[in-house]
């Protein structure tokens, strides 16, 4: 008989089972914004280079660097094979134009008197994007609106087809996470919320610590907060005492052959490592986490509350003098089941 | 740079009366944690100091502690929270009931990190001096003190800019005190580090920065 430890793994815990996502910034995950200009077609191929030339000066379009000046007419039947954006609307203030149906005319755009205006047609409205975008399906969403320039994240595009982890790194992403939902086992065992942690150092593949919530034992030891005070545990510092929970335990990192006397080799606090935790960290936990310098965080289920996603992405915020990586969805099936233990 | 902005002083606020402390009450709470603050500084620490307040008592004091036990959530809130929880659970009170009628009086807004725990413990007023523009979680950065977070505590209310000057003075004496220390970010246990503030292991990139993580 296979040992029940196999048994779940081929079947409750396929890596095929569940997708892992990137949890982006709101700039790189809300819709493209849309602003006003107009074009206008080129009905002489001969002189686009001298109109972009001379557009470029009466109109810059200094904001909008991402923003192809000349497109290849869509209709194929047009008469003209190109068209140009000649400004944004903002840019122009013209008299009396809503009196007018058919909207400004192209000398209304061309306030300059020394305009060469030859091989440009009447003007039209067009909505392009109003910023660059930054993932794959918003260069997509963009260039359907007006061509853009996009410096494509090949990282970013991995993770949001859910292609960015192999097979064996998600098992291996699977094999600290299941640490994470035993701890999360344990706890409940003792009457406490069933969630669970694991922080990894990365570059050992070594588990650092594992924790699981302590909420009946004090309001604030979250699952998280036991974690990183293990850690400190782990590097000879720590505050609180884990002896009731044999679940919660911690190992010192394995320093190999380094030499433990070179300062860059010691750890310091969670620097350079990985959190594995059960359900999305709350705003205190994900604060600890930015104050901790976690380098990445992946977690299975979603928190109403949460602070890495749901509520707040505080890993990506401007200001904070720390940012990090974060990924959902690890494991999501047996995590949320987790969070419906009440 | 570090640049503190100092709120316009508000004492109009809509607090439980019973816990709106009077003037006298607040200036000498504030002038407790400004005392603590200042010896923090002049130990080489975070000026920054805090107490908690309940029935006219003060039930946690504290200060930052975060290189001595190498865990980056010991602020001086925290470690207050802590003495505060002890002192409950040494006269069998629930904790819920303490914190309702707890007052926090800091030099400092509270970070994002303290703010989120001190309403998960449902402490519901906050007197600080100085803003917090790097961490601050009532307003600066983020606000979590009001915030709409029905699984995260209760919201508090905050009184701001009392005696923010000098909160802010104390914080750039530190600064400038403290420079020469954060070029090297070795931590070690018979060395004391650049006090709770350097935390960072991109001082290297930024010398002139100092963490402030209260």
């Amino acid at each position: 008989m296979e040992p029940e430890s196999k048994k779940r793994k081929g079947m409750e815990y396929d890596p095929d089972s569940w997708h892992v996502l990137p949890v982006l910034s709101d700039e790189m995950s809300e819709d493209v914004k849309l602003v006003d200009a107009y074009a206008a077609p080129i009905t002489d191929k001969r002189q686009t280079s001298r109109l972009v030339k001379a557009l470029s000066v009466l109109h810059p379009l200094a904001d909008l660097q991402h923003i192809k000046r000349v497109r290849a007419c869509k209709d194929k039947t047009s008469p003209h094979p190109l068209e140009v954006i000649v400004c944004l609307v903002d840019d122009v203030t013209i008299a009396g134009s809503a009196a007018e149906p058919r909207g400004p005319a192209l000398t209304d755009l061309l306030s300059s008197e020394d305009f060469n205006s030859e091989g440009l047609g009447e003007p039209f409205l067009v909505r392009i994007p109003a910023r660059a975008p930054l993932t794959r399906p918003q260069f997509e969403r963009a260039s359907r609106h007006w061509p853009t320039s996009f410096h494509e994240d090949k990282q970013v595009t991995l993770g949001l087809t859910g292609q960015l982890f192999t097979f064996s790194q998600k098992a291996k992403i699977q094999e600290y996470m299941t640490a994470a939902v035993e701890a999360a086992r344990s706890g409940r065992k003792e009457g406490m919320d069933a969630a669970g942690a694991v922080i990894v150092d990365p570059k050992s593949g070594q588990i650092i610590a594992v924790g699981h919530d302590l909420t009946r034992d004090h309001p604030l030891h979250h699952a998280v907060m036991v974690c990183i005070d293990l850690v400190a545990w782990a590097q000879g510092g720590g505050v609180y005492r884990y002896e009731k929970h044999p679940a919660c335990r911690y190992s010192a990192p394995d320093l190999g052959q380094r030499e433990a006397s070179a300062s860059e080799d010691q750890p310091y606090i969670c620097t350079g490592y990985e959190l594995y935790v059960t359900r999305e960290p709350c705003v205190m936990c994900a604060m600890a986490l930015v104050h901790s310098r976690i380098s990445r965080v992946f977690y299975g289920a979603a928190s109403a509350d949460g602070a890495l996603g749901t509520k707040y992405k505080i890993h990506c915020r401007k200001e904070l003098n720390h940012h990090f990586d974060v990924y959902k969805g690890v494991m999501s099936q047996t995590c949320e089941e987790l969070t419906r233990l009440k | 740079m570090y640049i503190i902005k100092m709120r316009p002083d508000s004492t109009k606020n809509d607090v439980k009366d019973f816990l709106q402390p009077s003037d006298t009450e607040l200036q000498r709470w504030m002038s407790s944690a400004f005392t603590m603050a200042k010896e923090a500084l002049e130990s080489g620490e975070v000026p920054v100091g805090c107490l908690l307040v309940y029935n006219n008592m003060v039930l946690g004091k504290g200060r930052n502690e975060v290189n001595e036990t190498k865990n980056a959530t010991r602020h001086a809130e925290m470690v207050a929270l802590d003495q505060m929880l002890d002192w409950c659970s040494h006269r069998e009170l629930d904790p819920k009931v303490v914190c309702r009628n707890t007052v926090l009086y800091v030099t400092v807004e509270p970070c994002i990190l303290c703010a989120a725990a001190l309403r998960l413990l449902n402490i519901p007023l906050v007197v600080y001096g100085c803003k917090n523009e790097r961490f601050g979680g009532c307003g600066s950065v983020l606000d979590i003190s009001s915030g709409d977070l029905p699984h995260t505590g209760t919201s508090f209310k905050c009184l701001p800019g009392h005696r923010g000057d000098e909160a802010v003075e104390m914080l750039k004496t530190f600064y400038k005190q403290e420079n020469p220390n954060v070029v090297k970010p070795k931590v070690r246990k018979e060395v004391v580090g650049p006090a709770g503030g350097a935390i960072s292991t991109h001082t290297e990139a930024a010398p002139l920065e100092v963490e402030m993580e209260n």
